[in-house]
């Protein structure tokens, strides 16, 4: 888990003017999960692109196991990747879609038809191997291209919102086959999505970027709990963001006087000065509701407007008195 | 999806098709079955007479001529259909993977052009180009080459062919493959395809069907037609259509020119049938 198994130096990307991705860098480490979280456009496709070759970056370099990647070309490099539209070949059976890597690095037939069968075993599939594409469910596809890109045994593995185009319940559960494979294997697993619950339910680290750039890089908790700015909070804990003017601040906390009340707020590594304007957030999972009249500290006054539920959630919309809402 | 089956919708929809029914019945199917009749009549007198005799069957089809000719255009139709197929693709390859989306336009509407102007006007420019003191062979001589007689050759046929086919060709050929999903492309190169092996292992499988009907047209085309064998090829070698001119020409003979005609549409048939029946197989073990 130490050592990085790919480096993005200072790597650009423009696509005519647009500039699709802004002075990236960071590292994967060897045998990790990580994840690239982003709404659309913020240039985490074209990020996973760049390290699959498909795009070549107008300025920086991408190492790969040490090596320089820039000029090679994609079907040299070990990055298979698992494509959102999981780009199945239609004219080819099952097993034959699994063997289609090996067939290209020259693997004999019978040693093809035993990996490829043996992948297929591994993602439960086996019984579907003489299947026509065409003819099985989207679980099943996405399956197919999971092994497809497996069997070819990489150190890295590179995922494409690969679970974008399933039923929320297919969701969870490929979820589960991807954290297991991953731990099983032992191999990097990097992971784009705009799926603030798939990125945080299965990476180790999450990358979140916003408009080219890195927001913040960490654990899921970590960025859960203390987002690096405003973009990361709203993208990562929806609501519950209250500004307001630092009134007095020691150490680690700090006394923060917003339009709905003063609070107490942690502020662990950030060094803030009295008056300075700043935001900050309230994680929902740790909010009190009470009926009582709320104490003068850490508290607001508001009234219900309307609620949203979603199975184990509820997200309540709330008016404080001021007419701002949260 | 039928959304209604209702019998009113159904008299609705016959209505429409009636037209079409009718005409096909009258100017497709009456003439093939009047053609079949035909080539068991004969000919006394330079005229026709009525009559259910195979002789005409038995004089074409046992005459070495009628193979020879036969032979040579199903041989030069395959030449011309491996030329334009061979000459298109990389052009179609071009305007389907690497011309912008407006660039494929224009090419496809130049290649409409041609289809503006009769064939035959085309075929008849031909002759300012190829002829020995023509265009071609000005340029060459320029460089001390030639002159080279490419009128009245099979070189003649073929670029014949190739003005009828060729825009028709290349059009189909780039609409099958810009259709393909560039992803597919993508995804056989991230598993390690070679750029040029894309071609065999992904393009050629994904455009199958449209390829395969692109060759079936230059194909029928080719075998059907009088204009360029008769002007640019100069009648040096006999094709099917020739051999139906020169039948007809010669004694009145329309029933033996009905033999070739038929021995024509049956091989065009089972080209047809053949090449779309590959290009639809759904794949074993499915």
């Amino acid at each position: 888990m130490s050592d990085a198994l790919v480096i993005f130096d200072k790597v650009q990307k423009k696509f005519g003017k647009f500039v699709a991705v802004k002075e990236l860098s960071f590292e994967i480490y060897e045998g990790e999960f990580l994840a690239i979280m982003g709404p659309s456009g913020c240039g985490k496709t074209t990020t996973l692109r760049m390290l699959a070759g498909l795009e070549a970056p107008s300025f920086g370099e991408i190492h790969l196991k040490g090596k320089v990647m820039n000029d090679v070309p994609p079907h040299e490099r070990d990055t298979p990747l698992v494509w959102q539209s999981l780009a199945l070949f239609p004219f080819l059976s099952t097993r034959e879609n699994v063997e289609f890597g090996l067939k290209m690095r020259g693997v004999g037939k019978a040693e093809r038809k035993e990996r490829a069968l043996k992948w297929l075993d591994k993602v439960g599939i086996l019984d579907f191997a003489d299947r026509e594409i065409s003819t099985l469910s989207g679980g099943q596809k996405q399956r197919v291209a999971l092994a497809r890109s497996l069997v070819m045994e990489p150190q890295i593995l590179l995922l494409d919102e690969p679970l974008s185009a399933l039923d929320a319940h297919l969701v969870i559960r490929m979820q589960a086959v991807l954290t297991n494979l991953q731990r099983e294997l032992g191999i990097t697993f990097v992971y784009v999505t705009h799926s603030q619950s798939e990125a945080f339910a299965m990476a180790d680290r999450v990358v979140i970027m916003d408009e080219g750039e890195i927001a913040q890089i960490g654990k899921p908790k970590d960025i859960y709990r203390e987002p690096a700015n405003q973009f990361v909070a709203e993208f990562v804990g929806r609501n519950n963001i209250l500004s307001g003017t630092v009134a007095s601040f020691e150490r680690s906390t700090a006394l923060i006087s917003t339009s709905s009340g003063s609070f107490t707020v942690p502020t662990n590594s950030v060094q803030l000065t009295k008056g300075q304007n700043t935001s900050f957030v309230i994680s929902a999972d740790l909010v009190h509701i009470s009926l009582e009249k709320p104490a003068s500290i850490n508290a607001v006054y508001c009234k219900l407007i309307s609620e949203e539920f979603v199975g184990s959630m509820v997200t309540l919309f709330l008016e404080g008195a001021e007419g701002s809402r949260i | 999806m039928p959304i209604s089956t209702g019998r009113s919708t159904k008299i609705y929809a016959l209505t429409w098709r009636l037209p079409i029914i009718i005409w096909q019945f009258f100017f497709f199917v009456g003439p093939v079955l009047f053609m079949v009749a035909m080539s068991f009549f004969l000919v006394k007198n330079y005229r026709m007479t009525e009559a259910f005799e195979f002789i005409n069957w038995y004089k074409m089809l046992t005459r070495g001529y009628f193979w020879d000719s036969y032979k040579y255009t199903i041989l030069i139709s395959m030449v011309s259909t491996v030329c334009a197929m061979g000459l298109a693709f990389p052009a179609a390859f071009a305007l389907a993977f690497s011309a912008s989306e407006t660039t494929r336009r224009w090419a496809i509407f130049l290649l409409i052009i041609p289809f503006f102007t009769s064939y035959l006007v085309r075929t008849f420019s031909w002759f300012v180009i190829l002829s020995e003191g023509g265009v071609v062979n000005a340029v060459l001589g320029h460089i001390g080459l030639g002159p080279y007689t490419m009128l009245n050759t099979h070189f003649g046929t073929l670029v014949g062919y190739m003005t009828l086919t060729l825009p028709l060709v290349l059009i189909l050929q780039t609409v099958t493959m810009s259709n393909i999903d560039k992803t597919l492309i993508e995804a056989a190169r991230n598993l390690g395809c070679k750029p040029l092996a894309t071609i065999w292992q992904v393009i050629i499988p994904l455009s199958k069907t449209g390829l395969i009907i692109a060759g079936i047209f230059c194909f029928i085309l080719s075998f059907g037609d009088f204009v360029a064998p008769f002007y640019l090829g100069g009648s040096q070698e006999t094709t099917l259509p020739i051999l139906i001119l020169d039948t007809t020409k010669s004694g009145q003979q329309w029933p033996r020119a009905a033999v070739v005609a038929i021995m024509m549409m049956a091989t065009l048939f089972a080209i047809a049938f053949t090449g779309i029946a590959i290009a639809y197989r759904k794949r074993k073990g499915a």
